[in-house]
């Protein structure tokens, strides 16, 4: 009975020391969980700081090398607990759990969601104060500032395309001006023609696409064109007629929907689109 | 008397529902003919296939709470048309929906039998443990594919703004044609189901063939039921709640319970999508407003039917 008690004494004492001491190490690196802030702080030249990613952050594809804490909605909070990360980068909707759970672990977390182009230059620079690149981010927003202005003054005085964008098709949904992508078109030069929808993504009645006769169409609905063409009712709309219709392959819709710099480009690709219909009319 | 004045002012605010429902906002005929009159079809035979089926239900299962969906065929049915549906093949989940609702009845049918014996306890239960068993693995699917977090909610809560292409649309007139002709030979069971609730025993000193009409009216009801939800998702209250308040107003006789059973329910869901179209800009999903609608009107003649 004796020897059992020094016994369990001896092991608990050896348990105890084996254990490594992480609490006092030094906080390092940034564990980044959006893919929208990854691609901003890899703009600003700081991806060798990134310690950690989220699998969805693709952009720029050297980020792949970076070890992975989980997916965007479930998160392994061992992972980055065992990073010990000095800053962690969350976006908002699912994550907003994790992040007050990484918050009361003593981690400073912050929340970046940003839903317009405003927004998003605002959040440039909030990231840039945080990750000590003020200046790098205050040029980058003036730059892009300085392109939106000559994509905005270009569609300025133009002719304006209905554009219909699917984002789903079973049930049939679409995009408000209020959503970032939405703002993407009506800075391009073109009409969102479902543009004052209650919520920025919401179902809609597929009439009102036939109603609204929209003449350029981008799918993002894994639909394929030979059952768009097919759809009962379609077929005066003016962008199936000509054929004017866009899927994933044609436009990355990562450009479109993430808010980053990289939105530019995907401007430039929508008033590209949007120059040719004007050249046809 | 005053009961068939009710009935002929429900007849004529039906048919007024269903010329709103082609004219409203004043569409182009293209409209009225290729997306309303085939959402006014999918609308009305999804409403008159659940509360006819949700009739003989309750009947035939001497249950007050038997519902085209208790026997979990609706489950299995959304099941396998979401599996469909997230491996990218939209245009095939009708199939997959047909395929769950037939695998689930015969899983359903096979555990309502002890010994060869038909249990209605046993088929209750069965039921309601394959819809969980479906619902637990619709919920799977939905956490690990949450980009199709839309097309799992569209099934779950009814969607009737399905986009047919032409191929489409004539598999769906094809199927909606032998759901007819069920409905139709269902009407012509009343009597015997009728016959059939007073207990087995009684029926069969009567002639009838129990064990056959029960499998008949099961494996039929299942094919309307998946057919319907493969198309227009899970919309829930339409079967339970129309065939009671018919009910209120005709107690007994299955024939005529039956007949205005389906036309309550069509015109019932008809309104309940001309709702959900048209309160918001966007489209509300339809299970949302049957709920919202049928629930309190039932409560209410309830509490009418105590005082």
């Amino acid at each position: 009975m004796k020897k059992s008690g020094i016994l369990t004494v001896i092991i608990i004492i050896l348990f105890a020391f084996s254990c490594k001491q992480t609490g006092n190490n030094q906080k390092k690196g940034i564990v980044v969980l959006s893919p929208e802030v990854a691609e901003i702080i890899c703009a600003l030249n700081a991806e060798k700081e990134i310690t950690g990613i989220t699998a969805e952050c693709n952009y720029p594809p050297s980020l792949q090398q970076k070890k992975i804490v989980g997916s965007f909605s479930s998160i392994d909070k061992e992972a980055i607990i065992a990073l010990n990360p000095e800053l962690i980068f969350c976006s908002s909707l699912e994550q907003e759990n994790i992040a007050y759970d990484l918050k009361n672990l003593g981690f400073q977390v912050e929340v970046i969601y940003p839903k317009g182009i405003n927004e998003m230059l605002s959040d440039i620079e909030r990231i840039g104060t945080l990750i000590r690149k003020k200046e790098e981010a205050v040029k980058l927003v003036n730059d892009l500032k300085e392109e939106i202005e000559k994509i905005k003054a270009n569609a300025q005085g133009k002719l304006r395309p209905k554009v219909y964008l699917e984002i789903y098709r079973n049930p049939l949904m679409s995009v408000s001006d209020s959503s970032f992508i939405g703002e993407l078109i009506e800075l391009a030069g073109g009409d969102n023609i479902f543009s004052t929808l209650e919520r920025d993504y919401a179902r809609i009645n597929p009439e009102a696409v036939i109603a609204a006769k929209p003449d350029i169409m981008i799918c993002y609905s894994q639909d394929t064109l030979k059952n768009i063409i097919n759809r009962k009712g379609w077929q005066n709309i003016p962008a199936i007629q000509k054929r004017r219709i866009y899927f994933e392959k044609d436009i990355n819709p990562d450009l479109l929907q993430r808010a980053t710099p990289r939105c530019i480009e995907g401007m430039k690709e929508l008033a590209k689109i949007f120059a040719e219909w004007r050249e046809e009319k | 008397m005053k009961k068939i004045l009710i009935l002929i002012l429900w007849f004529l605010i039906g048919v007024s529902i269903i010329i709103a429902y082609l004219t409203l906002g004043k569409p182009d005929t293209n409209i009225i003919t290729q997306v309303r009159i085939p959402r006014l079809l999918l609308t009305l035979f999804t409403g008159t296939a659940l509360a006819g089926i949700g009739s003989i239900y309750q009947l035939m299962l001497a249950n007050p709470l038997a519902e085209p969906y208790i026997l979990g065929i609706s489950s299995g049915s959304a099941f396998g048309s979401i599996l469909l549906g997230i491996s990218g093949l939209i245009i095939l989940m009708p199939v997959g929906g047909f395929i769950g609702a037939g695998f689930t009845m015969l899983l359903v049918w096979k555990l309502a039998h002890q010994k060869g014996r038909f249990d209605k306890s046993r088929l209750l239960i069965a039921g309601v443990i394959a819809g969980m068993f479906f619902s637990a693995g619709i919920s799977l699917i939905m956490y690990l594919h949450q980009q199709d977090t839309a097309l799992i909610l569209g099934t779950l809560m009814g969607n009737l703004g399905h986009i047919f292409t032409k191929g489409e649309w004539t598999s769906f007139l094809i199927l909606m044609g032998l759901s007819l002709i069920i409905l139709i030979y269902l009407f012509f069971q009343s009597t015997a189901i009728d016959i059939l609730s007073c207990g087995d025993l009684y029926a069969a000193s009567l002639g009838i063939n129990v064990l056959s009409l029960r499998r008949k009216i099961f494996i039929l009801t299942s094919i309307v039921i998946g057919i319907s939800v493969s198309y227009a998702g899970i919309i829930g209250f339409v079967g339970l709640i129309i065939p009671h308040i018919v009910r209120f107003f005709i107690p007994s006789g299955q024939k005529k319970i039956y007949l205005l059973s389906l036309w309550s329910g069509g015109i019932f869901l008809l309104a309940c999508d001309l709702l959900a179209k048209h309160i918001l800009s966007m489209e509300l999903p339809v299970g949302i407003i049957t709920a919202f609608i049928g629930c309190p009107f039932f409560m209410w003649l309830l509490l009418k039917k105590q005082g």
